[in-house]
């Protein structure tokens, strides 16, 4: 473990390094998704005042614009850019360097976006954080901050970034078949935004739709940090959610060391 | 050391029309070709040697050695390295190879060069004694000193080459695959790489199988030449040997004062040689003319030069090995 540990922590400085290398393209991608965050928040402000009512579907508009900030921090914290990697180095070739080195391909990548993820933490975790807190204070005139909440959000949000950083990673290796797959990236990101709940809350969509989705793999992604967060969840069904979200963990790494092995086997390196 | 037999690797590649209505063709109705980029090769490497790996553009090279790096799985044939087969159990097989690239580079872009070995002595698991006088030698022999704090992605064509060999070379291989080592790089650069790469050879009897397209590589660094062409063996052998089978070549040097002594020559009228049996370049007083000695004798040559027109001074060389490639490439012998 210690061995691996020296082996892989080159690659989370190499991805430090990476980030603070392209800092200002990390800045433009923080800031889109802030001003999608506001566009979603005027939608909904919008969504209430035709309403009239003061909640929709069990959500008050107060706990909407909470829902709508925790949803862009956990996107932003749980984000993984394996699958368009993954196609670059196929489409480039570049992943033969991979594979001339003893390591394994799967976790050079994991390793290498958690240094990119240091930075993304250690800058957007406590601003938003507090203004969510702020928000919350303010709405209902008492301090909500759990600690304990707090801590089973992040444990959260590490199994979230692993099942989407697995997912992604399977998702790539369809470039091993397709060759290109940007289309079918946009496609997947959009499918899975509208899974995750990360467009509209669950509970805003027909009930056999709502449980359906609760047990889809995509939900672990987004929806239960985030409700996990808020409180929504307490004894067993967070244990459950929980114990879900690390079985789809356990899934997707099996899924990917799997079509790894398929996809080598069918590798077509292209270039030289 | 190094066993290939038969070996065969198949592409498959989609075939397009042109245009927008062809691209939507092809993603309704896709159809595929198959592209035979290795066709049959089979070669042995004994412990040791260098081996020269020649072919002309679109042989087959880089994909035989992707095939014998474990990038690429053969679709038919086999290959075996010490012991190992590369597809198998790649892992545990490229502990013991160095690979470079010459069109891509193995080190991390954004990495200043001294972390990048770094990274690779945890990968490879070089203790930090070995590491230091690993480094220190390669310093020597490949002049990183003055570089190896920059990020390899400030790094000059060059520059990047030698620190490349320099990461293949880290964790002592018993094995170096180098495709294009010496591409677009300077002659003193050139010089640099020849001589590391002979040193290492000699040093550690490390087995090195070199592709290139500059045969000063070839001629400098090893005794022995595969040769392919549309992924088959050509020519299997030392370079001697290569002379002496396709050699029939001359250079034959002169001064005249004649003028224009290749028109008053008119070899090509004279002996009935064909156009490429026969090449003449003129440059002041001085004539070279390349000639097959297998259509026109060397002495008929000679005698008929020297009564010809009045000259100086003249001399005949074997052809080089350039000339007998260029012939072999053209598909001529
Ligand atoms: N991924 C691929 N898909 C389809 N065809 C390919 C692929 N890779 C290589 N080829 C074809 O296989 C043949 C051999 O290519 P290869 O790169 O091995 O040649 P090479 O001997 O290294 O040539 P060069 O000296 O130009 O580097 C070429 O005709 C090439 O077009
Ligand atoms: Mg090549």
């Amino acid at each position: 473990m210690k061995r691996k540990l020296r082996i892989y922590f080159p690659f989370i400085n190499a991805g430090l390094q990476e980030a603070t290398t392209y800092r200002a393209n990390w800045f433009f991608m923080i800031l889109g998704n802030v001003l999608g965050c506001f566009v979603s928040y005027f939608i909904w402000n919008a969504v209430f005042l035709s309403g009239g009512n003061d909640t929709m579907n069990g959500f008050t508009m107060p706990q909407m614009v909470v829902y709508i900030f925790l949803m862009f921090l956990t996107s932003t914290l749980i984000s993984s850019g394996g699958t368009y990697d993954i196609g670059e180095e196929i489409r480039d070739g570049s992943i033969s360097m991979r594979m001339i080195k003893p390591i394994s391909y799967n976790s050079t990548f994991l390793f290498q976006e958690l240094g990119n993820k240091i930075m993304t933490v250690c800058i957007l975790i406590i601003p938003l954080v507090l203004g969510v807190e702020i928000c919350r204070t303010i709405f209902t005139g008492e301090i909500q901050f759990n600690i304990i909440g707090f801590l089973l959000y992040i444990i959260s949000c590490v199994f979230a970034y692993l099942i989407n950083f697995f997912f992604n990673i399977c998702f790539g290796f369809i470039a091993f078949v397709i060759k290109y797959l940007w289309g079918a990236n946009m496609m997947k990101n959009c499918i899975v935004g509208f899974l995750s709940g990360t467009m509209i809350p669950f509970t805003f969509l027909p009930d056999f739709l709502e449980k359906l989705f609760l047990f889809l793999p995509f939900a672990s992604l987004n929806y239960t940090p985030v409700m996990i967060y808020m409180g929504m969840y307490s004894g067993t069904e967070l244990l459950f959610y929980m114990g879900l979200q690390l079985f789809w963990v356990l899934v997707f790494w099996g899924l990917s060391k799997l079509l790894w092995r398929v996809a080598t086997k069918h590798l077509c390196v292209q270039g030289g | 050391m190094i066993y290939v037999e038969n070996l065969r690797k198949e592409f498959k590649k989609t075939i397009k029309d042109p245009g927008v209505i062809g691209s939507l063709k092809a993603l309704f109705h896709p159809h595929n070709e198959k592209v035979i980029a290795v066709d049959d090769i089979s070669f042995n490497v004994p412990e040791g040697e260098v081996m020269g790996f020649i072919g002309p553009n679109g042989a087959g090279k880089s994909t035989v050695i992707k095939m014998l790096t474990g990038i690429l799985t053969p679709t038919s044939g086999k290959c075996t390295i010490n012991g190992k087969n590369p597809a198998e159990d790649r892992k545990n097989y490229v502990r013991e190879i160095g690979v470079v690239f010459g069109q891509r580079t193995q080190l991390w872009w954004d990495l200043p060069l001294r972390e990048t070995y770094g990274v690779l002595k945890e990968i490879y698991e070089v203790p930090d004694d070995k590491y230091k006088k690993r480094m220190a030698f390669l310093n020597e022999v490949l002049d990183l000193e003055s570089f190896i704090t920059s990020p390899v992605r400030t790094l000059s064509l060059g520059q990047r080459m030698r620190a490349d060999i320099a990461a293949s070379l880290l964790h002592s291989p018993k094995v170096l695959f180098l495709d294009e080592p010496t591409i677009g790089l300077d002659v003193v650069v050139k010089d640099n790489i020849r001589n590391a790469i002979e040193y290492i050879n000699k040093q550690e009897n490390t087995t090195v199988i070199l592709t290139t397209h500059d045969l000063a590589d070839i001629e400098l660094l090893s005794k022995r030449i595969v040769m392919i062409d549309k992924g088959k063996n050509v020519f299997d052998g030392t370079i001697s040997e290569l002379k002496s089978k396709y050699g029939q070549i001359r250079e034959l040097h002169f001064e005249t004062d004649t003028q224009n002594a290749d028109k008053v020559l008119a070899y090509k009228e004279h002996f009935g040689f064909v156009d490429d049996d026969i090449s003449i370049k003129t440059e002041g007083t001085g004539v070279q003319v390349r000639f097959n000695s297998e259509v026109v004798p060397v002495s008929e040559m000679l005698s008929y030069t020297l009564g010809k027109i009045n000259i100086n001074d003249i001399s005949v060389k074997d052809a080089d090995i350039e000339e007998i490639i260029r012939r072999l490439y053209k598909r001529e012998v």
